[in-house]
């Protein structure tokens, strides 16, 4: 005869599991309680892109605490769920999907690298999440690596270097290097910047990749200078970008070859200082863009920011959420089905412009601007001066493109 | 560009970047040769001495002053860290070491992000070395001379002060047997935390100077310590001439490597040690595995 009672296998099994979904329950319980809307951002905080990172996660808190002063979106306070990826691929899936299962999180931005923007989209369908990027170059990510759940606000890398290939039609240059980082999105727009050349019937003379990290330049400029070259164009960022002007600054670079580059941040402007004087570039965003919503967004952002003027990946994170904004008020809700039908074909008037959302491949389309890195009264660094801005349907690809017809 | 000026370039690039990379050698090799063990602070603290080198720059307006004051401030920083932290850990095993100096890292670098910020900060060489040398119709800049200049005489005066003085024959002795050291009377805590604040000194030292190059950026750290590894694994863990001549290596391989192979340019320095590990397993100049 059997008097102790032993707890029964299935009683046990369905109280461990109890306990272990317990944080999860509790989580999402809360979450809605609290009734957030939470936008994930897996963003590289660290890493020689750090400071991309860190200006979209500056950006997108920015508008988060305006927007929820005025009540966030559908009445809901916005939660932004920042993590630092280090600008890796495997990592920010990682983190993306914790956000997804563990928080509930639906929306996602501010993934820095386009190698981690490649790795993330494939997952959109089954998270049943949107992504809206605010910074990703890598052409593909609207062309062959498309995915419905996936928007681009930005002005992409062949966007870019389209306005800078369509400025040099005019330009006084006739051959060309080029110098990108050796990742996706560097091989992509050398390869764009390649093609627009040879349209234009000027000399590519040949090109270089350097790994992310690089700490000494002096070979690639030995090599830039060795091309004989009229210009070299530029496609780095963060730390490199910052290592590689102030070397070339050091070899006197700018006195045998125009130095144009894809995109050239307030960052490594303060960083390397008079060593960018000249630069021509193509900006995403600039804070010297004439318009009134911009002077607006410049004056409360140096009133929020001690005076500070916002960067060019501040001022596109900013636009990308005045994107979910527009969208998610239009949807009425995040749902994945009922949002990405609201964004396709949206238009926002903003600090850069209109952005049309178009539908075909969820490209922002928008205008290209060019400007050169000058000195400017009232700044101890050079600053972005606008000196063409190109309209939206020269700029943007053809559908699902990456390439120009024209 | 001629053979001669293009060879003449390279060599200049190649001997300024192997005197940055012999002070972050140069410094860990001093640290393991006498306490047997690998400070992975190494990089943090050769960022650090590029930040606390921009603050000097931006307030004092002397880089000469910032090129003396920060490896001053981070040799204390490390001797502090040592007599507060590392000299109760002696008789532990290795593992915690590797614990408690990964730890300074990661205190180290949030502390440094707290303090400058996240963005990366300009400091510029000082006016008379921020020109620029023609020689065969190519510019030199004055700054990666003055580099390679600095480089002879840092590397000079650690030899002398190793060969010629009662420290050097000290810190020399202690690497070699320090228990017979301390039979003699001699008081070798003291030679522990002197050396492990002239070595973290000396990252700090090659972080200023590294600064012009690379500005000072949170990114430093990172490569620095796993660069600053490698040279000592290629020189010999513990010896001096060991590190001078890892840093050498590995700059001309890299350099020359980067011109035809650019495709490779991660790979070189990890070909060096790998082949050195191959031929000789303690490294060049260091003791027999």
């Amino acid at each position: 005869m059997q008097t102790k009672s032993h707890p029964s296998r299935r009683g046990i099994l369905t109280g461990a599991g109890a306990a272990l979904a317990a944080p999860y329950l509790w989580t999402s319980a809360q979450a809605q309680a609290a009734g957030t809307i939470k936008v994930g951002m897996p963003l590289a905080l660290t890493g020689p892109l750090g400071s991309v990172g860190q200006q979209q996660k500056r950006g997108a808190e920015f508008y988060t605490k305006l927007q929820n002063a005025k009540g966030g979106w559908l009445g809901k306070k916005i939660e932004l769920l920042i993590e630092d990826t280090a600008g890796n691929p495997a990592a920010c899936v990682r983190k993306a999907q914790e956000m997804v299962e563990r928080q509930d999180c639906r929306l996602f931005t501010g993934i820095t690298l386009s190698s981690e923007a490649l790795a993330i989209v494939p997952k959109l369908a089954e998270w049943n999440a949107i992504f809206i990027s605010s910074d990703n170059g890598d052409g593909r990510l609207t062309a062959e690596s498309f995915v419905p759940n996936f928007f681009r606000a930005n002005t992409s890398g062949p966007m870019g270097t389209r306005a800078v290939s369509l400025y040099l039609k005019d330009a006084p240059y006739k051959s060309f290097y080029a110098l990108g980082l050796d990742y996706a999105w560097g091989h992509n727009s050398v390869q764009v910047f390649e093609n627009e050349l040879k349209r234009l019937g000027k000399d590519f003379v040949g090109k270089v990749f350097a790994p992310t990290g690089t700490k000494d330049y002096s070979t690639y400029v030995t090599k830039i200078r060795q091309s004989g070259a009229d210009g070299v164009y530029l496609v780095l960022a963060g730390d490199d970008n910052n290592a590689f002007l102030a070397q070339a600054g050091q070899y006197q670079l700018a006195s045998k070859m125009a130095i144009l580059s894809e995109q050239l941040e307030l960052t490594a402007m303060r960083a390397v200082g008079d060593a960018c004087l000249g630069i021509i570039a193509s900006a995403r965003y600039a804070f010297t863009i004439d318009n009134p919503k911009n002077k607006e967004f410049v004056e409360l952002w140096k009133q929020e920011h001690g005076g500070q003027v916002p960067d060019q990946f501040e001022g596109e994170q900013w636009q990308c959420q005045r994107v979910f904004e527009a969208g998610i008020n239009k949807a009425g809700g995040i749902e994945a089905d009922k949002l990405r039908v609201a964004l396709e074909d949206l238009a926002i008037d903003d600090i850069k412009g209109n952005v049309h959302m178009r539908k075909c491949d969820h490209q922002g389309v928008q205008q290209g601007f060019i400007f050169k890195a000058a000195k400017k009264d009232g700044y101890s660094h050079p600053v972005p001066e606008i000196i063409a801005t190109l309209p939206a349907e020269r700029t943007t690809p053809p559908c699902n493109k990456m390439t120009y017809d024209d | 560009m001629s053979t001669l000026a293009f060879l003449l370039t390279q060599g200049v690039n190649a001997l300024s970047q192997a005197a940055l990379l012999f002070f972050l050698g140069v410094g860990l090799t001093l640290i393991f040769g006498i306490m047997r063990i690998v400070n992975f602070a190494h990089g943090t603290l050769y960022m650090l001495g590029a930040f606390i080198g921009y603050s000097l720059v931006r307030y004092t307006g002397s880089y000469w002053l910032a090129l003396l004051m920060a490896p001053l401030a981070v040799g204390a920083i490390g001797t502090a860290f040592e007599l507060g932290i590392l000299r109760w850990l002696y008789r532990r095993d290795a593992h915690a070491f590797l614990m408690v100096t990964f730890g300074l890292a990661l205190v180290t670098g949030e502390a440094v992000r707290l303090i400058w910020g996240s963005d990366a900060l300009q400091v510029p060489p000082p006016a008379v070395l921020s020109g620029v040398v023609f020689l065969l119709d190519e510019p030199f800049p004055v700054y990666r001379l003055f580099l390679i200049g600095f480089g002879i005489v840092v590397a000079i005066v650690i030899w002398q002060l190793l060969e010629r003085t009662r420290l050097g024959l000290l810190i020399r002795a202690t690497s070699q047997n320090a228990e017979m050291v301390h039979a003699l009377g001699i008081d070798v805590q003291l030679v522990r935390s002197g050396v492990f604040g002239i070595g973290c000194g000396l990252a700090a030292l090659g972080g200023v100077l590294a600064a012009p190059l690379v500005t000072a950026a949170h990114g430093m750290a990172a490569t620095a310590v796993i660069d600053a590894f490698v040279i000592v694994i290629i020189g010999g863990m513990g010896s001096f001439l060991g590190s001078l001549i890892g840093a050498l290596l590995v700059a001309f391989v890299q350099v020359f490597g980067n011109y035809y192979l650019p495709d490779f340019a991660l790979a070189f320095m990890y070909l060096v040690m790998l082949l050195v590990l191959v031929v000789r397993p303690g490294g060049l100049l260091g003791k027999e595995a």
